[in-house]
């Protein structure tokens, strides 16, 4: 080897092309000096349009001449660095970057003179002339390369997988032709040895080919995982986590092994897996969810709270976002996220609002009225209101979030909190109520047809009802629970409520078996109030209804059997117990009812019902037997 | 409403073209002395009132498409067509401007046109459409390749360092194509979306912003029953958006902040309240009624107006009205009403009274909503206590072509001022008294009477523009209504009478003649105008004609060509005579029978559309936008004639010199004089030979003959025929259409010898003979037509003619009820199983050639060819 290094000394330029090719390594010298500072400004951005302008212009420069082989490399290496530029800027690739792939390729095929009568080519077909195309220069390869890296990064961003596939098969030649893996196309892709000389790239091929790589198994990996393919998903996105994620994409990829595993039945794999994800210390969301749901599964409550509790936290500071690094990275390349997808965290308030419901439904009310009192301060303060919106859609609506506020500070035994908040409640939508002035006239012209009601008004007068209940107010209690009862006996169920206004917030509409719920709990609530102010028979007839409304209802049955007895109608108590042992000894049908709702009824249940149940059972016989 | 008084006061003009499509987003908007005006082009103007000048002139890189003022802050926002959001900090300009008016003081220019600072850019976004500023967020709305997509960021300020990733939320609108496709790249939009901001009553944010603009407080009722319970506990701002698509959607604030992971879910924070079916161009609210507290004792200056009435227009003049209202049983339920505006409507406003001003290109309207209104129903005035009237009446304030209206905030107390900027560039205010009377007249000082000649000669200058825009309009359409009755004429003359003589007819008439050296067959067709009104503009003649598929291709469904001739100007008793060529064509082939249909059409479109769009649209900019209300069928179309042209009415024949204008001609397609040399040298075993030819010369003729009874003939041939032997006249008749059948009469040929289109010879034969086995009475006399040519396709395209001949003439024979001779029925049943028998080997030979090789099919075509001579040479007699 003889060959002497000449060092580059400066001198002036030979020729136009040495003139375009200094221009090109100076703007990507540019670009990635401005690629260092990573604060996001718009002075910044403005840098970098320019610099693409620039590119452009140079683009449209060497485009403007016949196309030529000794230009050939320089101006393919343009291409490219224009379209990273641009893919990069405007966080996507815009449609008309095809164009230009497929101008960059018509012109290749110019040298060659292969173009002729083909002028209408796809591109794919293209792409197959090209790469099949017996004369090409093998100083042109690196610059090829990198601009099929960039079409498959294209054509993975929309999803056009099969061209994807001929593509790389073409491109690895004739040994994986039979392949469809892509996985495996694509890793088995290796790009030519760049020049030393050659002009300067953003971003060369085999870069390009690590991110395309790592995003389609990601890609991959998160499909099989929403599909239920699970082993398939781990080698997947064990690929994706052994590549080039920056690091917000690697903990979303080891939070995603730890959903897998936890569907695989490896909880503690998949915790492992979560506590990689905390460690990479970016964002901490998407793990803290999953350890939550991880834990549920486990069983293990305090364990999920604090993970919820965490969440919250986690969900509360903002971050600054860094700005695009002016290349083409993994995220580039992914569909955008999805609020359905296992990883969607949701905003503080969704968090805030799953910690307080998981609280109640574990039984923790104190915590939970906490965590209720706080949301609520949250949504309504609007000491910052424009980073907290309210838990829906996922969530229940408003009106709801107050009420499960009002059971958990009922549960908790602060009535009187509860009492204030449902005050809160009905005074902040008082507008949408129907004018008092309606009511009085009503009941002055003696008409007792009261006007329809929201769902969640009556509600509020039952957990109004149960707090001052709570407080040794039967008084107002009874008061309370009759008004629930009166507009709860107006509400029209949803499905035969006649078509009105459909476009429009549905006030008065209601589920069915919410509606029918809510009688019971009112209808027991009473009948209990009467009980605790020795009415027997007023507390019977109250019974008696919510019986009738609903026959298999076990609470009902029992405290009608208890009024029954203690008022010594044995026969009745009797003849009823033969008639309702068929409804009552099948299992009670799971509802769907509100949470709120849900921890009401749980309060109704007699404390000894199945021994209550079972004394019924032989004092029954034993007078059958007499 | 009954005095409607304005005073128009003109205060400056921008002498710039505001109109054409492409620009014609202007906006002015009002605060205290302050005017902040965009004209549709990349100027945005300061002008001040009390002074009575501009201020200063910025200029963008592009169209400006909309403005919003942020009072309190002294802030100017601007979106700026394919570029992106501006904000100007007036302070600091203002500061800035007196710095360059000084350096430049010794120039004359009143104000200096100060490029925008590319810094002043807080929001870079091509595809930006819409914006508003509520509070401390922007929201905006761009237009992806399919969405419209909602953007919610934290509000930038001028002063500030921009914080591009301030984005707090997004939301995708619709799923339908915004028209006008990505405005980055293609022409701008038609119609903008429109964006505006409601909050809920109570909140603070309304003070100091320009009243009933893009930003108004509904009262609670009509805010909790549109936006929901959520929205009312929440206390949430709820974005209005209106798409050019007619759709009216609603976003709530507070539920558009998504975090930073994942846009929002559509189908959870959108909500459609109305599809307007036309572009929406305005959204407001309006007091219909009087405020509680105002009932009181007085609305405080400083107090909110809570609106209770939703106000969307559209381009074509619906309206939507939406407001609270309690039913019978004390429930809240929405009161929604559409009604009809005069349109196109270019822009609208509301006043804080309940009253909306829209403008059209002819006038500048005003509607009253409130329950003062004239249309409120009288009888029952306790019915309810919300409503809106029935209809609505718009007043006419006679200013017309006005593209941009605000309230001015200087509104003198009792009245509105509205400032308006006119479609020719007039920046007036004009001040409305809607609730006095017509004052009197004042009596005229010398100060104020210059001032009072000024004003005169404004509203006459308005006027005479007024009026010269609606003479035009006016004179065009009586155009039109004169060209559409005299239409309507020509057309109740056509289909009345279907039969007989026709007041407009049409003449086909067919000729050979010589055209660049080769025959072809000429079409001629006369329209004649014989009706006593004139075919005008608007009209055209319609000729179709279709040949029939050729012989040698079996499915072919033959060509059509349809010429389109516009008449223009027919006037009674002229006619027009248009001549066509129909063939043969480039390789000689003519596809007999060819048949030449013609109509007459009326285009509607082309003669109402003079009248309805405008002439000038520099004057009416939006005028070309609106589409026409046409009928569905935008055409009339009157049949007027129909021709079939085939075999018999194309031969020619060259042996009869006595037609000097067929002598001339050479038969056949032109052949060079140094192709024909070269074929007589060609050797006589020569393969190259042509197919006709050879055919000739090695293959007996084609034969198919026909035969008639004499006395069908002769009924149906007596009158006109007399004196001719009955063969001569059968074949006079057959040659009806033909340019020889003079001279076969003249001659009383019985057998002719002609050429056919393609050149080859053609042989026709009459003769009379008797058929005897059919008739147990005795033998029929019978006339047989015999046809003979060395080209199978030009003997059966004559067959063909004949049989067609022969239907008609039997159908007229039948209708005249003549009897047929007895026959023996034995013989024709015979003949009939035999024919049944030729034409199932038809069919089995036919499916053959379709599936079998070709070898095969060979002989298949054969066998075919043979049992269609059979076939064609019946032993039947038609009778």
């Amino acid at each position: 080897m003889s060959h002497l290094i000449i060092p580059a000394v400066p001198k002036a330029p030979a020729s136009c092309l040495d003139l375009w090719r200094q221009k090109n390594d100076r703007l990507v010298h540019q670009a990635r000096q401005l690629a260092r500072d990573t604060s996001p400004s718009l002075r910044r951005q403005r840098l970098a349009q320019d610099i693409l302008e620039k590119f452009r212009g140079l683009l449209h420069t060497l485009q403007g001449l016949p196309a030529a082989v000794p230009a050939l490399p320089l101006e393919l290496t343009v291409t490219c660095n224009f379209i990273i530029l641009r893919a990069s800027l405007a966080q996507g690739f815009p449609e008309d970057l095809t164009q230009d792939i497929q101008r960059s390729l018509e012109r290749v095929l110019e040298t060659q003179n292969q173009l002729g009568p083909k002028l209408e080519q796809g591109l794919k077909e293209l792409w197959n002339s090209v790469l099949h195309s017996s004369s090409l220069l093998p100083e042109l390869l690196p610059a090829l390369h990198c601009l099929a890296s960039l079409q498959a990064a294209l054509w993975l961003s929309t999803d056009h997988l099969g061209d994807l596939a001929l593509l790389l098969q073409t491109l690895n030649g004739s040994q994986t032709e039979a392949s469809e893996n892509l996985l495996l196309l694509l890793k088995s892709w290796s790009s030519p040895a760049e020049m030393s000389d050659a002009p300067l790239t953003l971003q060369n091929a085999s870069a390009l080919r690590d991110v395309v790589l790592t995003a389609f198994a990601y890609r991959q990996g998160f499909q099989e995982l929403i599909t239920g393919n699970l082993p398939s998903a781990l080698s997947s996105l064990h690929e994706a986590a052994s590549g080039l994620c920056p690091q917000p994409m690697l903990v979303q990829v080891y939070t995603a092994l730890g959903t897998c595993l936890r569907k695989m039945g490896s909880p503690q794999k998949a915790l492992l897996y979560l506590t990689a994800a905390l460690k990479v210390g970016t964002t901490w969301a998407p793990p803290l969810l999953e350890a939550s749901r991880l834990y549920r599964q486990l069983g293990d409550t305090s364990a999920e709270l604090e993970s919820l509790k965490l969440l919250a936290e986690a969900l509360s500071a903002t971050h600054n976002p860094e700005a695009p690094k002016l290349l083409i990275e993994v995220d580039l390349l992914l569909p955008q996220p999805d609020p359905a997808s296992p990883l969607h965290c949701g905003t503080q308030s969704q968090a805030k609002y799953l910690l307080a419901s998981r609280c109640l439904q574990a039984g923790r009310a104190e915590e939970a009225a906490e965590h209720y009192l706080d949301l609520l301060a949250l949504l309504l303060d609007g000491s910052e209101p424009r980073f907290s919106p309210p838990p829906s859609p996922s969530g229940p609506c408003m009106p709801e979030l107050f009420l499960e506020a009002a059971a958990a500070l009922i549960q908790a035994g602060r009535p009187q909190d509860a009492l204030t908040v449902c005050e809160e409640l009905l005074s902040r939508t008082s507008s949408l109520l129907p004018k008092m002035s309606w009511l009085q006239e009503n009941v002055r012209k003696g008409t007792r047809k009261l006007p329809h009601c929201p769902l969640w008004v009556s509600a509020t007068h039952l957990l109004q009802g149960q707090a001052w209940s709570q407080l040794k107010a039967p008084k107002e209690a009874l008061s309370e629970f009759s008004q629930c009862l009166e507009l709860l006996f107006q509400a029209v169920p949803k499905d035969k409520e006649q078509g009105s206004g459909s476009t429009y917030e549905d006030l008065y509409s209601c589920s069915d078996v919410a509606l029918q719920q809510l009688r019971v709990a009112a209808l027991i609530s009473r009948g209990l109030e009467w009980v605790s102010s020795s009415q027997d028979t007023k507390a019977l007839n109250d019974f008696l209804l919510s019986v009738q409304i609903c026959p298999g209802n076990r609470d009902g049955s029992v405290y009608l059997l208890q009024t029954l007895k203690r008022l010594d109608r044995k026969n009745e108590a009797t003849a009823f117990w033969r008639e309702a042992q068929t409804h009552l000894l099948k299992e009670e049908a799971a509802w769907s009812v509100p949470l709120y709702l849900e921890t009401y009824l749980s309060w109704l249940h007699p404390p000894n019902c199945e021994t209550l149940l079972e004394e019924f059972q032989t004092s029954l016989l034993e007078s059958h037997d007499l | 409403m009954a005095g409607a008084a304005s005073r128009v006061h003109y205060l400056t003009d921008f002498c710039c073209p505001l109109g054409g499509p492409a620009a014609g987003r202007p906006r002015v908007l009002c605060h205290e002395p302050e005017v902040f005006l965009s004209t549709g082009r990349e100027f945005v103007y300061v002008y001040d009132q009390e002074g009575g000048q501009l201020t200063a002139v910025f200029q963008f890189p592009d169209q400006v498409w909309h403005l919003q003022l942020l009072a309190p802050r002294r802030a100017l926002y601007v979106l700026c067509a394919r570029t992106g959001l501006y904000c100007l900090a007036l302070d600091s300009l203002s500061r800035s401007l007196s710095q360059a008016s000084e350096d430049k003081e010794d120039e004359d220019l009143p104000s200096p046109v100060i490029p925008v600072d590319p810094d002043a850019c807080v929001l870079p976004d091509a595809t930006l459409c819409a914006f508003t500023v509520v509070e401390d967020m922007l929201i905006t709305l761009v237009q992806g390749p399919t969405q419209w997509k909602m953007q919610l960021f934290e509000r930038p300020c001028p002063g500030e360092e921009p914080r591009p990733e301030g984005q707090i939320g997004e939301v995708e609108l619709s799923t339908c194509t915004p028209p006008g496709g990505v405005p980055g790249k293609s022409a701008a939009p038609c119609f903008l979306p429109v964006l505006c901001c409601v909050l809920p009553p109570g909140s603070r944010a309304l003070h100091g912003q320009p009243q009933g603009f893009e930003c108004f407080m509904l009262e609670e009722a009509l805010f909790g029953l549109l936006f929901g319970a959520d929205a009312t506990l929440l206390q949430s701002a709820v974005i209005l958006c209106g798409l050019p698509d007619g759709q009216l959607c609603c976003v709530v604030l507070r539920a558009l902040v998504t975090s930073r992971s994942a846009p929002g879910d559509p189908k959870a924070l959108v909500k459609i309240l109305h599809h307007l079916e036309e572009p929406v161009v305005f959204i407001g609210a309006l007091r219909t009624e009087p405020q509680p507290e105002e009932a009181a004792g007085g609305l405080l200056p400083g107090e909110d107006v809570h609106s209770d009435c939703l106000v969307a227009l559209g381009h074509q003049g619906r309206t939507l009205a939406i407001k609270a209202s309690w039913n019978n049983s004390g429930n809240l339920v929405p009161e929604l009403r559409e009604y009809c505006l005069p349109g196109p409507v270019l822009c609208a406003v509301c006043d804080g009274d309940g009253h909306m001003y829209h403008s059209t290109p002819s006038d500048l309207c005003v509607v009253d909503l409130t329950r003062n209104g004239i249309s409120w129903n009288l009888e029952k005035p306790d019915q309810a206590i919300g409503g809106l009237p029935s209809t609505l009446c718009p007043d006419s304030l006679n200013i017309c072509s006005v593209v941009t209206l605000c309230v001015s905030s200087r509104a003198p107390t009792g009245g509105t001022e509205l400032l308006a900027l006119s479609a020719k560039g007039r920046l007036i205010t004009c001040s409305l008294d809607l609730n006095s009377e017509e004052p009197g007249p004042a009596r005229m000082t010398m100060a104020n009477a210059g001032q009072k000649i000024k004003e005169l000669l404004l509203d006459i200058g308005d006027v005479s523009e007024r009026v010269s825009f609606l003479k035009k309009a006016v004179d065009q359409r009586n155009k039109a209504l004169t060209s559409l009755n005299e239409a309507m004429n020509v057309s109740c003359a056509l289909l009345s009478r279907q039969e007989g003589a026709r007041p407009i007819s049409c003449t086909t008439t067919i000729a050979w003649s010589r055209l660049e050296l080769r025959d072809v067959l000429m079409a001629t067709c006369v329209l004649e105008n014989g009706s006593s009104f004139s075919l005008d503009q608007g009209w055209t003649l319609y000729i179709k004609v279709l040949t029939s598929s050729s012989a040698l291709d079996l499915d072919g469904a033959g060509s059509t060509f349809t010429y389109t001739i516009p008449v223009d100007r027919l006037s009674p008793g002229s006619r027009r005579e248009v001549t066509l060529p129909l063939g043969p064509s480039e390789s000689g082939v003519l596809d007999l029978p060819v048949t030449v249909s013609c109509w007459l059409f009326y285009s509607l479109r082309e003669v109402v559309s003079g009248a309805l769009a405008p002439s000038d649209p520099l004057e009416i900019p939006y005028l070309e936008e609106y589409p026409l209300n046409l009928p569905k069928q935008e055409v009339v179309c009157l049949p007027l004639c129909k021709r079939t042209v085939d075999m018999l009415q194309c031969l020619r024949f060259p042996s009869l010199a006595s037609s000097p204008a067929q002598a001339s001609c050479l038969p056949g397609p032109v052949r060079e004089h140094v192709e024909t040399f070269l074929e007589t040298c060609q050797a006589p075993h020569s393969d190259l030979a042509g197919p006709a030819s050879l055919r000739a010369k090695y293959l007996p003729p084609s034969t198919a003959s026909i035969r008639v009874s004499a006395e069908l003939l002769r009924a149906s041939l007596e009158d006109g025929h007399s004196g001719f032997s009955l063969c001569s006249a059968t074949l006079q008749w057959l040659l009806a259409e033909n340019v020889a059948v003079d001279v076969v009469r003249a001659s009383a040929l019985s057998s002719i010898q002609g050429v056919a289109p393609d050149g080859t010879d053609f042989h026709l034969i009459v003769r009379e003979v008797a058929v005897t086995d059919l008739s147990p009475a005795g033998p029929i006399q019978a006339v047989e037509i015999q046809v003979e040519s060395s080209s199978l396709a030009d003997m059966c395209r004559a067959h063909h003619a004949i049989i067609r001949r022969m239907q008609t003439m039997i159908t007229e024979q039948a209708a005249h009820g003549s009897s047929p001779p007895d026959l023996r029925m034995q013989y024709l049943h015979q003949i009939h199983a035999n024919h049944q028998a030729l034409l199932r080997e038809v069919q089995t030979l036919r499916d053959q050639l379709c599936t079998e090789d070709e070898v095969s099919s060979y002989t298949a075509a054969q066998k075919l060819l043979q049992v269609y001579k059979q076939l064609r040479n019946p032993s039947l007699v038609l009778l």
